[in-house]
């Protein structure tokens, strides 16, 4: 089981890292496309329609990526004062009922940002020109990494695995796969 | 017994809320109080694209809307949104209230809602803080702020000047500061969001007389029995003229109030250059036969 | 019942640990679900959420925040405020709360200028004999000051749960009053304990050496300028002014001070997205649950309630002041700006309290909370910095707390303080 937990999180640590540079080049992206109205408008003298809904488009992405992955690396905001006073063997069954919460909270996203999609599939984006669907896409892709995400946080727990700690600094680097068992904000200390 | 859950993004006292809160007196009394209305104004349930979402889910019951972020849903819708498409105010009643708007309030029924009545959001007309604009000419080159929609943009690019979609809160210090040269808008919101004090010329172009609509959604509405759809659609029909009356008031108001603060308003000009540079525009947004047709037969209206 | 749900809901997944996006977006989850409505509407309401254009000055700001910490442009603003306020009595206190004016001026983030003033002047401090606990009380309790000195993105975050409807420039520039207020409080509080505890002053480096530090700085001045002149002159939308805070940044720690490598870049990119993802998730799942409380009219119960405790506004802001202080000691400052605006701010305009003065009000309390246990996400950093345990700062803090509750007395009940300035510019 350990074994094969470790494999997962090859792919899985993969996938977090390929989550987390598509979130960065999407704020990269953001930040050139802002930059790119304010020089059309205030030097061009001429605006451009597509930069807002683009990056307001990205920004969706960037967020449901980044959160997905926050779950992995344990880097959201928690309040886990309570943890402390409860003894140890009660723990690790409430942050699996945390990683119950959120594997059920991204199956909604995907299920219904699949049904809002659905819905305005049939209608054009005002300046984009490209279906309304895009704007759901997001909740759905970044849904199907949390479910993952949490499921894996789940599945090492099960097999006797660390996962990080939610609320831990999220400055802290992210453990790459082999080390998130040592990664120094882990539940396990 | 029943509290119909409408929305509305305008604040407490504004027409549309005003005329909403009637209907559902309205329909209180005629219904012995087993149904009435509790409009959630001001945006509280969400802007208008999320909360006709919400109608169609049926999570709330009536939602008064603009027609604009129907146009790419509802073909039809997009028909009264055009520019320069009715002559008047009352031209524009006399077609809402005949068959044409029955039929336009049809057309929401694959869509999961019911239209229920038309109301009335004045005519928008070009202000800018540059010169008074008495010929298309004078458009050449400026900016406006208009609605995020392609067929606005459109109209102002055919137009000969320049479309600048921006949120509404920003309008006034994109004036103010030069990032943009106007807007345009009907008397109260010109009046309310104080743009006529950096924006002091006010051309009555009238480009755009497009209603809004009252909606219900189907699944509030199949819930219900025959009678009590009847009472819905009666008081609906019943609040409209007197939503009218509030909004002709107001716009009288807020149109003697701008006189009163010296704005340079222009009302009389020649519409015909500007009716002529739509035609790519209506051949762009008006593509099919059915479309076509309501067109011709709203310009045929008395 | 419903209210049952959706609190109880959140409060027991809060306390067992489940991030909090998670638990307000879960028990508007279940609230939905037992309301037997539709549970789409709560996927819709988190899309929307973060689908607002006025929210991207906050993953632009904290960029542009991290930028500067790497970059350098941090070190000189502190180097500057050595230079201008070190011989007063308590010297490096003197100085720390002073760079936090001026860093709060580029950063808008408590937690940032926490960790880069701190990180510069607490080593500092102690190496000249103040104590630790000195210079962590000072640099956790100055921090706040960044969120009242513009810009400050979680005035952007107050003016999007108020809405959108509320002016973020009038809200910018009602935080500078109640920011310098506080920085002189603090300073005040700086001096009686060093008086006490018989800290230096620095010497003054003279006026050719304050030219020095002041050319030094003044990339960094610059910056202040265009951000706070472009939001309130309305040339730039908040959102433009932090992309051109981003991109500014970054010219300078490239070309200028050549002080940003390639990997700081990537560092900082990452950061920035961990940040924003979790903050703007928050934002998300809170759409959600905002929607739930107007749904369920909860603004309007609790209006209805606090009328007939009281008809007097000081006594209605006095019961919010301490409610959210009660908040601010267990919760994070986001969280609750848009759990608790869309709850207070309808209760506070039914008393008439201006909603930019509110604003402020509400930022300043929630200021206090991050510097006071058991969560308070700037008091962590100050202790990390000064690697020192978090009883020891607690000891010796209250000082500097009191001198912020003053603070935030006086901008509760003289609106004056917050309005006349944004009154200026109308
Ligand atoms: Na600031
Ligand atoms: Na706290």
């Amino acid at each position: 089981m350990q074994r094969t937990m470790r494999r997962v999180a090859r792919v899985t640590g993969a996938l977090a890292t390929a989550g987390l540079w598509t979130a960065g080049a999407g704020l990269v992206l953001m930040t050139v496309f802002i930059a790119a109205q304010v020089f059309w408008r205030y030097v061009l003298n001429d605006s451009l329609q597509w930069t807002e809904p683009a990056a307001v488009m990205i920004m969706g992405w960037f967020i449901f990526l980044g959160a997905a992955v926050g779950i992995r690396e344990g880097y959201h905001l928690s309040f886990d004062v309570v943890l402390y006073v409860l003894p140890d063997r009660v723990r690790p069954w409430l942050y699996s009922v945390s990683d119950f919460v959120v594997a059920g909270f991204g199956t909604g996203m995907v299920i219904y940002g699949a049904e809002l999609a659905g819905r305005t599939a049939g209608n054009k984006l005002p300046a984009l020109g490209i279906s309304g669907a895009f704007d759901f896409l997001p909740l759905v892709g970044g849904g199907a990494l949390l479910v993952l995400f949490a499921l894996e946080r789940l599945a090492r727990r099960a097999a006797g695995l660390s996962t990080p700690r939610f609320g831990d600094d999220h400055e802290i680097e992210p453990a790459s796969d082999a080390g998130l068992s040592a990664a120094p904000g882990s539940e396990a200390r | 017994d029943r509290t119909l859950r409408s929305s509305d993004t305008h604040p407490e006292g504004y027409p549309t809320v005003a005329a909403v809160q009637y209907m559902g007196k309205l329909l209180e009394e005629r219904t012995g109080g087993a149904l009435c209305i509790e409009v959630f104004h001001s945006a509280q349930l969400g802007e208008e694209k999320d909360t006709i979402e919400q109608t169609q889910f049926g999570v709330i019951d009536m939602n008064r809307v603009s027609l604009g972020p129907f146009n790419n849903m509802i073909p039809e819708t997009q028909v009264p949104s055009l520019p320069y498409i009715f002559r008047s105010v009352e031209h524009m009643h006399h077609v809402m209230d005949g068959p044409i708007g029955d039929e336009i309030l049809a057309a929401f029924a694959d869509h999961d809602l019911i239209g229920l009545a038309f109301y009335d959001a004045g005519a928008r007309s070009f202000y800018n803080s540059q010169h008074p604009i008495q010929a298309m000419s004078d458009l050449k080159g400026m900016k406006f702020r208009v609605m995020q929609s392609d067929l606005f943009v459109d109209m102002v690019d055919a137009l000969g000047a320049n479309a600048t979609p921006m949120p509404y809160g920003e309008v006034y210090s994109s004036i103010q500061t030069g990032v943009i040269d106007g807007a345009e808008n009907n008397w109260p919101s010109y009046d309310s969001s104080g743009h006529f004090e950096v924006a002091r010329h006010y051309t009555l172009d009238q480009h755009l007389i497009v209603p809004e609509v009252l909606v219900i959604s189907k699944k509030t509405w199949d819930g219900l029995s025959a009678e009590e759809q009847e009472a819905v659609r009666a008081a609906a029909k019943d609040s409209v003229p007197h939503m009218r009356e509030l909004w002709a008031a107001r716009e009288a108001e807020s149109e003697a109030k701008m006189r009163e603060a010296g704005v340079e308003i222009v009302t009389e000009i020649d519409k015909t250059p500007f009716i002529e540079a739509m035609v790519p525009v209506y051949e762009k947004y008006v593509t099919s036969d059915k479309l076509k047709d309501m067109v011709t037969r709203i310009q045929a209206t008395e | 019942m419903e209210l049952w749900v959706l609190f109880g809901t959140f409060v027991t997944l809060l306390l067992i640990g489940t991030p909090v996006a998670f638990c307000l977006g879960a028990a508007s989850f279940a609230t939905v679900l037992y309301l037997g409505l539709p549970p789409v509407v709560v996927f819709q309401r988190l899309n929307s959420g973060v689908s607002v254009y006025a929210l991207m000055a906050i993953p632009f700001f904290i960029y542009a925040g991290d930028l500067m910490v790497r970059g350098d442009i941090a070190r000189r603003l502190v180097a500057l405020a050595g230079a201008l306020v070190g011989h007063f009595k308590g010297g490096l206190g003197q100085v720390n709360i002073a760079a936090s004016v001026l860093f709060g001026g580029v950063s808008g983030s408590a937690a940032a200028d926490a960790s880069a003033v701190g990180g510069l002047m607490v080593p500092q401090m102690k190496a000249r004999g103040y104590g630790t606990d000195y210079a962590v009380n000072i640099t956790v309790v100055s921090s706040i000051i960044a969120l009242m000195i513009p810009p400050s993105h979680n005035m952007i975050i107050y003016s999007i749960s108020a809405g959108g409807k509320i002016s973020i420039a009038d809200l910018f520039t009602a935080g500078i009053v109640p920011g310098l207020l506080l920085a002189l409080s603090l300073m005040v509080a700086a001096r009686l304990v060093a008086i006490r505890r018989g800290y230096p002053t620095e010497p003054f480096p003279g006026l050719s050496a304050l030219g020095g530090l002041l050319l030094n700085a003044i990339p960094g001045l610059i910056l202040i300028a265009i951000i706070f002149g472009g939001v309130r002159s309305g040339v730039f939308t908040a959102s433009e002014s932090s992309n051109i805070a981003v991109v500014y940044a970054l010219g300078v720690t490239l070309l200028v001070y050549r002080s940003l490598s390639f990997v700081d870049f990537v560092e900082a990119t990452k950061a920035a997205v961990r940040t924003t993802a979790m903050v703007l998730m928050v934002i998300g799942c809170a759409a959600a649950f905002g929607w739930l409380l107007a749904f369920l009219r909860v603004p309007a119960q609790l209006v209805a309630v606090l009328a007939d405790l009281s008809d007097n506004p000081l006594v209605i802001l006095l019961l919010i002041n301490v409610v959210l202080l009660i908040l601010g000691t267990f919760m994070d400052m986001s969280p609750l700006i848009v759990i608790t605006t869309p709850i207070f701010l309808p209760v506070a305009q039914a008393f008439g309290v201006d909603p930019v003065h509110f604003g402020v009000i509400l930022i300043l309390n929630l200021g206090i909370g991050l510097c006071t246990p058991p969560v308070g996400a700037v008091l962590f950093v100050g202790c990390a910095v000064g690697r020192v345990p978090i009883w020891q700062v607690m000891r010796t803090i209250w000082p500097f707390y009191l001198a912020a509750l003053a603070t935030l007395i006086a901008v509760t009940y003289i609106p004056a303080l917050s309005l006349w300035l944004p009154g200026l510019f109308h």
